[in-house]
């Protein structure tokens, strides 16, 4: 299991306004494997998303990325975690317009300080079919070019697992597919562990497994390996 | 959610306080100026008014031309006599009050180095206003009572002698008791020494004369009537007053004095406003710019463009008035401040409770909310151009107006039409109020049109600021300074707020520069004698006596006596400064450049003969041969013929030369400014030069002798003193335009929180987003910086240049200092806008709308 988290919760808040989004979740994601996490409105299932990157810590419960227990992390080591072992694509692109299509796909490198390894980002540019815009600023790119960088960007580090928020929330069903189809190649010929949170059933379709969340419960796991959803009794009521 | 509106508003609160602060500053220091001299003149009018309550009638010598160390020509016995014999005249008494002493400390040294010491006679009881705080009045020849203030300071006991020099050599009279004079303890660091008349009169050379002659009239008698029959016998030269009159003259003198002192500090508080409303047009230029969409909204809703403006305007409002009124408190801590600062360089200035009256609140508050009206007015306009229809779309950007579009050649034309006001009124005119005001009228409009040229200059100097940065720190370094380029308009006038400070920084340095250069440029090509002896206060007048003891000293060849006066000149504005020369012995000692009239012009200069200098003579058309028409304290004039026309770059003896004699007989002038002093050849210079220092120190400690490299660093020392107080006035337009740095950043992080957010969900730590914003900051400074620099460096070389005879040098190093200094300001500057980017939420970074 790349990732894997034990009955989580997240409650926001307290008191009586308090609100629970995450009632006890317990579900693994095993290397390789392309998952759609679904369900309506307030289901938590973009809270999980966020607990499972270190981005938002859990009321109660663990959370082990490759290996590392985060729920205790503090934020530099986080923000290390993230850097070696994460990858993001984000509903609105959220590309930097002051940089090029390539120095934004080399971005997480970057940061991190790390040199390229030139022939893998040479691949992922032909993957994403983006030769030609290298030297274009997000302001002259479409929306799925953006979205495809985006994709490039989340894969240039070689994460252990690139977790996706709604990454076709912004684009028409053009380019919809052909992001979802970079997404199926880079599970495929890469290996690449994939989590991504739709609302959009025909993304979901594209993934290996499906999991549908219902009020911060696990409601659906189509691997059927899901652990039974055990919630604990509502606190304060 | 809540947590990104509460963000949001505590950003605003940052904003308001940073914009409010703004004018604050700039308020500060008016309203802590008009405190300040207010405050000090209630105090000297007290002061006056009670020493003068007594006195009915008083005659004094007019001292409209009195030379620069305040000397006037004394009344005489003669004068007293025919006074005593007016009707009306109950009593009448000579007095002396003469300023130009000196009481030595315990340590044998001067108790002052800038405030006069008056040397006075001790009036009768009918006139006498002093106080005796210890210890009693003198009663004999050789007592003497002190100020409370310097018998406090330099810890003297009653009862010991105390040394006290004036034309006189060294004397030492008997501490009997100190004085007060109206409750004042001190009178702005001057010293007071009271004595007989006939201590006083000898002391100061005036054995038999008097400054003053005190009148009480007969009961009953008219002052009025009174004045016009003392003015009667009084002759030419001879100022009648009241006593109530004397006190306002006298009330008025120190009015004008610190008039100049307000003035000066005034202009530095209209520069720290100029730069505040840069800071305030940038802090609305950006913020109507984020709020676009709002104001959209509000016009959709049925707000009129009126009501839009007059939301913003609004705004302004207050933070102009909360700015204001906050300037003028903090006022009053300011004038407290300045009179510690006046203290520690010795100038005690006296106050009794804190004046702030309606004056300085109305200027106060009208300037400072003016100023924010007129800063945001701009961009409330733009506000209102927001059409309706923007508020359904996203990513709204703010209409191009038709001003943008002509901002280049409006910044051109601005920036040529402020470098010619500059000339004109430095060539043109001359140091006339006339000319200073086109001068600062210039350079802020200079300043205006290199701040709209700079968004164009903006991303150039930004390339070349930041490609060190970037091979330093990489993506950090490429993200700032793309950041700082990303709206050019901002940054500019983010960066011309600091740019205006160091242009006036830089102008400064350089200018003292010349000024020290040329001074020594001139002693070492001028000087041929030895040694300069001079008042050791660096100003003033010291008694001719000195010069001739050291005359008596073996080994001392020429003793050659430089004396001051004033004149005015028919035909010229103003006083004019008047040296007093020896002209058989002054080129033996310092090499005047004759440029017409030949070098025989200055030893064969006689009464009734001028010099002047080429400044003087291209200013008002003088040639040889020309007859200038100068006015006497005497109340008469003089005609002198001009016979020689010379050069003078260290201003040793200033534009008009006569011979010492001249200015004796017609203006009573006998001691010296500076005594030349030439040795013998084979005199041991080392020897000779201690030997003179001792005779200085046992009988003239008023003066001291030094050497050109001295001398030198004496006029060096009192530049950098006179630079160091207007670093410190300038370090407030400076402080205000990190405010500027600061708000800008603030804002702009505000706008990239999404951005921030992803950087940091993809692994930047919070040092790197720290960094990012400090790098950011620092280049926007260096950006002020070098504009700054260029445009203080092109000031310098405009100005100097109407400057005849002024060596331009560019203090290197200082310079330099300054840039890192902008810099490390940015740095600063980054502190809290660089935290509170690295705090920011990650998940609600990346919500933020």
């Amino acid at each position: 299991m790349i990732v894997t988290a034990t009955s989580v919760t997240r409650r926001y808040g307290t008191g009586e306004a308090s609100v629970d989004a995450l009632r006890g979740i317990t579900v693994g994601f095993p290397a390789g494997q392309f998952t759609a996490i679904m369900g309506p409105s307030g289901s938590g299932k973009s809270t999980l998303m966020h607990i499972l990157a270190g981005l938002d810590r859990p009321s109660a419960g663990s959370v082990v990325v490759d290996g590392t227990e985060i729920a205790g992390l503090d934020d530099g080591a986080l923000t290390q975690l993230r850097r070696d072992k994460l990858g993001f694509i984000f509903q609105s692109f959220n590309l930097l317009p002051v940089l090029t299509a390539e120095e934004n796909i080399l971005l997480p490198l970057s940061i991190a300080g790390r040199d390229p390894d030139r022939a893998w980002i040479d691949q992922l540019i032909d993957t994403v079919g983006l030769r030609d815009r290298l030297r274009h600023r997000p302001a002259e790119l479409s929306g799925g070019q953006q979205q495809r960088v985006a994709v490039a960007r989340a894969l240039a580090a070689r994460p252990a697992v690139v977790f996706a928020d709604e990454p076709t929330g912004n684009l028409d069903s053009t380019t919809s597919a052909e992001v979802l189809r970079l997404l199926r190649q880079a599970a495929d010929e890469f290996g690449q562990t994939i989590v991504m949170v739709t609302h959009d059933p025909e993304s979901a379709a594209v993934a290996d497994r499906l999991i549908v969340l219902r009020d911060g419960l696990l409601a659906e796991d189509s691997a059927g390996t899901a652990v039974p959803a055990t919630a604990p009794a509502p606190a304060g009521e | 959610m809540r947590k990104v509106a509460l963000s949001g508003l505590l950003a605003r609160k940052t904003r308001l306080a940073l914009t409010a602060l703004a004018v604050a500053l700039g308020v500060t220091l008016i309203s802590g100026t008009y405190i300040f001299t207010d405050t000090i003149n209630r105090s000297f009018d007290r002061i006056f008014q009670v020493s003068l309550e007594k006195v009915d009638v008083v005659l004094t010598p007019d001292d409209d031309l009195g030379g620069e160390d305040r000397t006037t020509i004394p009344l005489d016995r003669a004068l007293l006599r025919r006074v005593r014999a007016v009707p009306g005249v109950a009593t009448a008494e000579g007095v002396i009050n003469d300023p130009n002493g000196t009481v030595l400390g315990n340590d044998g040294k001067p108790v002052s180095k800038g405030p006069p010491t008056f040397i006075a006679s001790l009036e009768g009881p009918a006139f006498r206003a002093l106080e005796v705080v210890d210890g009693r009045l003198p009663r004999t020849d050789g007592e003497v009572i002190l100020d409370k203030g310097t018998v406090d300071r330099e810890g003297f006991a009653l009862g010991r002698e105390v040394a006290i020099q004036a034309a006189a050599p060294k004397t030492r009279l008997r501490l009997v008791g100190s004085t007060t004079i109206a409750g004042a303890t001190s009178l702005g660091g001057a010293t007071f020494a009271v004595m007989t008349l006939r201590d006083a009169q000898r002391l100061t050379g005036k054995v038999g004369r008097f400054d003053a002659i005190d009148v009480g009239a007969q009961e009953g008698a008219d002052a009025g009537a009174l004045v016009r029959r003392v003015k009667a016998i009084a002759g030419p030269g001879v100022v009648v007053r009241t006593g109530s009159q004397q006190a306002e003259s006298q009330s008025a003198d120190i009015r004008g004095g610190l008039s100049i002192l307000s003035t000066a500090l005034l202009a530095f508080a209209g520069i720290s406003l100029f730069v505040g409303a840069f800071i305030i047009f940038n802090t609305f230029s950006i913020t109507v710019a984020q709020r676009a969409r709002e104001f959209a909204l509000l016009r959709t809703l049925g707000a009129t463009r009126r009501q839009v403006l007059r939301s913003v305007l609004g705004e302004g409002l207050t933070i102009g008035v909360l700015g204001s009124a906050a300037g003028l408190l903090l006022g009053v801590a300011v004038a407290k401040g300045l009179k510690a600062l006046f203290s520690t360089l010795g100038v005690d200035l006296p106050s009794s409770g804190t004046v702030l009256l309606t004056r300085t609140v109305l200027v106060s508050m009208v300037v400072g909310v003016l100023v924010t009206l007129v800063s945001c007015l701009a961009p409330a306009l733009r506000a209102t151009r927001v059409p309706p229809v923007a508020a359904l779309r996203e990513g709204v950007a703010m209409p191009e107006t038709r001003s943008s579009r002509l901002l280049t050649p409006l910044a051109l034309v601005l920036t040529t039409l402020g470098v010619a006001l500059l000339a004109l009124g430095l060539f043109a005119g001359s140091g006339t109020n006339a000319a200073l005001t086109l001068v600062g009228a210039g350079a802020a409009l200079a300043f205006l049109g290199v701040a709209l040229l700079s968004p164009r200059l903006v991303p150039p100097i930004a390339g070349a600021v930041g490609a060190p940065l970037e091979r330093a720190f990489g993506l950090t370094g490429r993200l700032a300074r793309e950041n700082s380029v990303r709206q050019p308009g901002r940054t500019a006038t983010t960066a011309a707020a600091l740019m205006i400070g160091v242009a006036l920084v830089c102008f400064a340095s350089i200018f003292a520069a010349g000024a020290k250069q040329t001074i020594a440029k001139a002693v070492d090509s001028g000087l041929r004698g030895q040694l300069i002896v001079q008042n050791q206060s660096g100003f003033g007048a010291f008694t001719a006596a000195a010069g001739a003891a050291v005359r008596r000293e073996p080994g001392v060849a020429i003793v050659s006596p430089v004396r001051g006066g004033q004149t005015r000149v028919t035909g010229v504005g103003g006083k004019s400064r008047l040296a007093g020369i020896d002209p058989a012995s002054f080129q033996r000692v310092y090499h005047l450049r004759v440029r017409a009239g030949g070098e025989r012009a200055v030893r064969d200069l006689q009464d009734g003969q001028v010099l002047v200098t080429q400044d003087f003579a291209d200013e008002h058309g003088t040639r040889l041969g020309s007859r200038l028409r100068a006015a006497t304290p005497r109340g008469r004039a003089v005609t002198w013929t001009v016979t020689g026309i010379i050069e003078d770059k260290a201003g040793l003896v200033g534009p008009l030369v006569v011979p010492n004699p001249t200015l004796r007989r017609a203006f009573g002038v006998t001691s010296d400014q500076l005594t030349l002093v030439a040795f013998r050849p084979g005199a041991d210079p080392g020897a000779l030069k201690a030997r003179i220092d001792a005779l200085l120190a046992r009988d003239f400690p008023q003066a001291e002798a030094l050497t050109a490299e001295q001398f030198k660093s004496a006029q060096r020392d009192q530049i950098n003193q006179l630079l160091g107080l207007i670093y410190a006035l300038l370090a407030l337009s400076v402080i205000v335009s990190l405010f500027g740095i600061v708000n800008t950043l603030v804002l702009s992080i505000t706008e990239r929180t999404r951005e921030l957010g992803m950087l940091r969900a993809i692994g930047t730590s919070r040092r790197q987003v720290k960094r990012m914003i400090r790098l950011e900051a620092v280049i926007t400074a260096l950006i002020g910086g070098i504009l700054g620099l260029v445009l203080g460096v092109g000031l310098s070389v405009l100005v100097t240049r109407a400057i005849d005879d002024f060596n331009l040098a560019f203090p290197v190093p200082t310079l330099i200092a300054v840039l890192v200094a902008s810099g490390v300001a940015g740095v600063l500057a980054a502190v809290l806008p660089a935290r509170r980017a690295a705090g920011l939420d990650v998940l609600s970074a990346l919500a933020h709308d």
